[in-house]
């Protein structure tokens, strides 16, 4: 058995011109396809990382999205007291209530114009989500039209660098600071105070609430408070359980993905037949003679199948390589779930990089099988006559 | 021996060989055609017969924030205005689906058909739906698709306004771009809300192409300064906003585009190359009896030619009739409305096609020349 592999290893580096085609062919696919996943991962990513466990976000009951939820200043005002619900040092509830606007406003360089998330929030809000952090700056007063933007939005609008204004309905905003949501769906918003977006943008009532109990026992009873008083017609979900149900946008990125794949392995399997088939035809002499040596069919079947995987591996090894240059480039797209365009980076995930493995794998097998067992039926005699 | 039946019978010698080329050759445009059509779609504005005549009206904030129902009376005194009707989303949920893949909108039904003429209602069904405005016209897609009949309910649950939609189907309708909404009172929708003052959006038809442009600046002049700015703009450049909300995505598609090209090149010139190896010890004999180097490099080209365009013609010939053929519209739930493989994108994938063929030929044809007769003949692989 030790014969042949090193045989076959060895052809894979003398016939080095097909090998680098083929090889070159299996990573351009691997490489396509992991992108597209990793764009997936991506999405469903800053989906997953948004939100506390131990937070309760309240919309209204039946609206799919934070953004077309209403809560009304009364529903607000009979949650806010709630005794289940955690203080800061000044006795205040650490409530938040939260207001979302789509704002229309130009891509930079010229790109068109897209809508971009406006999260109206209250001074508390901040301290709630602590995963975004002020990284230049400061945070906007409250009763004033300063807005922070997501550092990751201020490189695909205009006019979102620190200082800078716009304009949008009857105000002119300014720009105070730059956050960073950690790759969570905050990366994709503007924040400002939630009572002055309320009044340039005539809204009577709140988006949500986010709301953070004292203990688990205490979340318990609040949702189910919640979720059993009809006459509130709110629901309450577990804020990080919540975000991470919003990934419906990667759903199909990701088919898109998986047909392409699909499509253009169809190409690299007829392409890797060919190159091992040309092989098997310019070693029928070679074959012979490993047969008269006593190997067995199925190992000349073996021993080519291992050549295959063998580069396929190479492939898709080379594949993942070239797709992990563009891990962490941001793209953005738009979200179905709240019309807004949302920032994802690319996330070549272990994950993602070993479906590739596994895809180049299909294909090294295919494209080899039918060879392999041309192979093995050569008659010993005659494949010793051949030239 | 003709040379035409020379390079035919060398091309198909090896014929799982010419057969593998041609198949990666056709599945590689195969999958650049569709990518093309795909990039097309997501670029183009649907355009519909009185596309260039309607005028969409949005609040200047966003299309997520409505516009006072106050409105209208001034629209009305514009010149050059035929007839507006209010257009608002009501985002409602058909039955428990996760997601419901036609819209519904709340319309002035008068005005409406007067705004969208190429909707074709039949004259009892229309009478019927103007007379009740509990009723609605369900577009004719939709209806097949539920197995829904007129005269039935239709219930939707809101998500984006506070309340549950029952609708007798009055009747449906048919002959536009997109058959597939629901179109009822808004009337209907007001005295749900208890009295709302706001509509989503006001659509416009203007009396002539001429006045289109004129009637689309007194718009966005009337309410510049109010509370309540807009931007009105012709229905296809509204669609064209939708279009490039999805920002990156048609950049990606331009390069994966890109890299099947080139993965296609790379297959091509192997396969090529491989053939050629496989006979060597001819071309050399050829050589040898007095072929000139242009010639055996006229066979290599015919050869790589003929095999890249019979896979050209079986990739990008096979999605044109497969794409012709199959009602994408319905397939893919609304989201491609066209899928039509043009002129434009055949001719290119044509090209791609001829250029491969060339350049495929070259590297073995150097090989060739490059060889001497006598290390020609002694070549063994």
């Amino acid at each position: 058995m030790a014969l042949p592999l090193k045989y076959n290893v060895r052809n894979v580096l003398v016939r080095w011109r097909s090998t680098v085609a083929t090889l070159l062919g299996i990573a351009l696919v691997v490489g396509v396809y992991i992108l597209l996943q990793a764009m997936a991962a991506g999405i469903e990513r800053s989906s997953a990382n948004t939100g506390s466990p131990d937070q309760l976000l309240v919309v209204r009951r039946g609206s799919t999205a934070e953004s077309s939820s209403i809560v009304s200043r009364e529903q607000w005002r009979t949650l806010l007291y709630s005794p289940e619900i955690a203080r800061t040092d000044a006795d205040e509830p650490l409530v938040s209530a939260d207001v979302l606007v789509l704002l229309n406003l130009p891509r930079s360089e010229g790109r068109g114009e897209a809508n971009v998330l406006l999260r109206g929030t209250s001074p508390r809000g901040p301290a709630l989500r602590p995963q975004v952090r002020l990284v230049a700056g400061r945070w906007f007063q409250p009763g004033r039209r300063e807005v922070v933007v997501s550092q990751r939005l201020a490189q695909r609008f205009e006019s979102f660098g620190i200082g800078d204004q716009f304009r949008s309905g009857p105000a002119t905003f300014t720009v105070v600071g730059h956050m960073d949501g950690n790759r969570s769906a905050f990366d994709s918003e503007i924040w400002m105070d939630a009572d002055e977006a309320r009044a340039l943008f005539d809204r009577e009532q709140y988006s949500s609430l986010l709301l953070r109990p004292r203990d688990d026992a205490a979340r318990e009873a609040l949702m189910n408070r919640i979720e059993n008083d009809r006459r509130l017609q709110l629901i309450a979900h577990i804020e990080s359980e919540y975000y991470a149900s919003q990934t419906g946008t990667a759903t199909p990125i990701k088919w898109l993905g998986n047909f392409l794949a699909l499509a253009m392995s169809v190409g690299a399997v007829f392409a890797a037949m060919n190159t091992m088939y040309a092989a098997v035809g310019a070693r029928t002499r070679e074959i012979g003679t490993l047969r008269v040596l006593g190997f067995r069919r199925r190992t000349v079947v073996l021993s080519f199948l291992i050549e295959g995987v063998f580069l396929a591996t190479l492939g898709g090894a080379v594949g993942c390589l070239l797709s992990l240059f563009l891990n962490g480039y941001a793209v953005g797209t738009l979200n179905f779930e709240t019309f807004s365009e949302s920032v994802f980076e690319f996330q070549v995930t272990p994950a993602v990089m070993l479906k590739g493995l596994v895809f180049a794998w299909i294909v090294g097998v295919l494209g080899t099988l039918l060879p392999a067992v041309r192979a093995a039926r050569l008659p010993v005699i005659a494949s010793l006559k051949s030239v | 021996m003709t040379l035409p039946g020379f390079v035919l019978r060398n091309a198909l010698r090896n014929k799982r060989r010419a057969l593998l080329s041609t198949l990666s050759v056709a599945a590689s445009l195969f999958l650049l055609v569709l990518l093309q059509t795909l990039q097309r779609e997501f670029t183009l504005p649907p355009e519909d017969v009185g596309a260039s005549l309607r005028i969409a009206v949005r609040n200047k904030v966003s299309l997520g924030m409505p516009l006072p129902a106050r409105q209208r009376p001034i629209i009305e005194r514009i010149p050059g205005i035929a007839a507006v009707t209010p257009f608002t989303f009501f985002g409602g949920r058909f039955r428990d689906e996760a997601f419901t893949p036609f819209a519904q909108f709340a319309v002035d039904p008068v005005a409406f058909t007067n705004v969208f003429v190429d909707a074709r209602v039949e004259a009892g069904q229309l009478a019927d739906w103007l007379a009740d405005h509990r009723s609605c016209i369900v577009g004719r897609d939709t209806l097949e698709r539920y197995g829904l009949s007129v005269g039935e309910r239709l219930r939707l649950t809101g998500t984006f306004y506070p309340v549950d939609l029952d609708l007798r189907i009055a009747g449906s309708y048919s002959g536009t771009l997109d058959d597939r909404s629901v179109f009822f009172h808004h009337r209907h929708l007001d005295e749900m809300l208890g009295g709302s003052e706001t509509v989503g959006t006001w659509w416009v038809r203007a009396a002539s192409a001429e006045v289109a442009p004129e009637v689309i600046s007194t718009l966005n002049a009337t309410f510049a300064n109010t509370s309540a700015e807009v931007r009105a703009e012709t229905e296809s450049a509204f669609q064209m906003g939708f279009v490039s909300m999805w920002g990156n995505i048609k950049l990606l598609i331009g390069s994966i585009s890109g890299v099947v090209v080139f993965t296609l090149l790379l297959v091509a010139v192997s396969t090529m190359s491989m053939a050629i190896r496989e006979r060597f010890r001819e071309l050399a004999i050829l050589k040898a009896l007095g072929y000139r180097r242009r010639e055996l490099f006229g066979f290599i080209l015919a050869e790589s030619f003929g095999l890249s365009m019979l896979g050209a013609l079986l990739g990008a010939g096979g999605a044109f009739l497969l794409f012709q053929s199959i009602d994408i519209q319905k397939l893919s739930g609304g989201m491609m409305l066209y899928f039509e493989v043009t002129p434009r994108i055949l001719a290119m994938a044509f090209t791609v096609a001829a250029a491969l063929g060339i350049l495929a030929s070259i590297p073995p044809a150097l090989a060739v020349a490059r060889t001497s007769v006598v290390e020609g003949l002694r070549t063994l692989d």
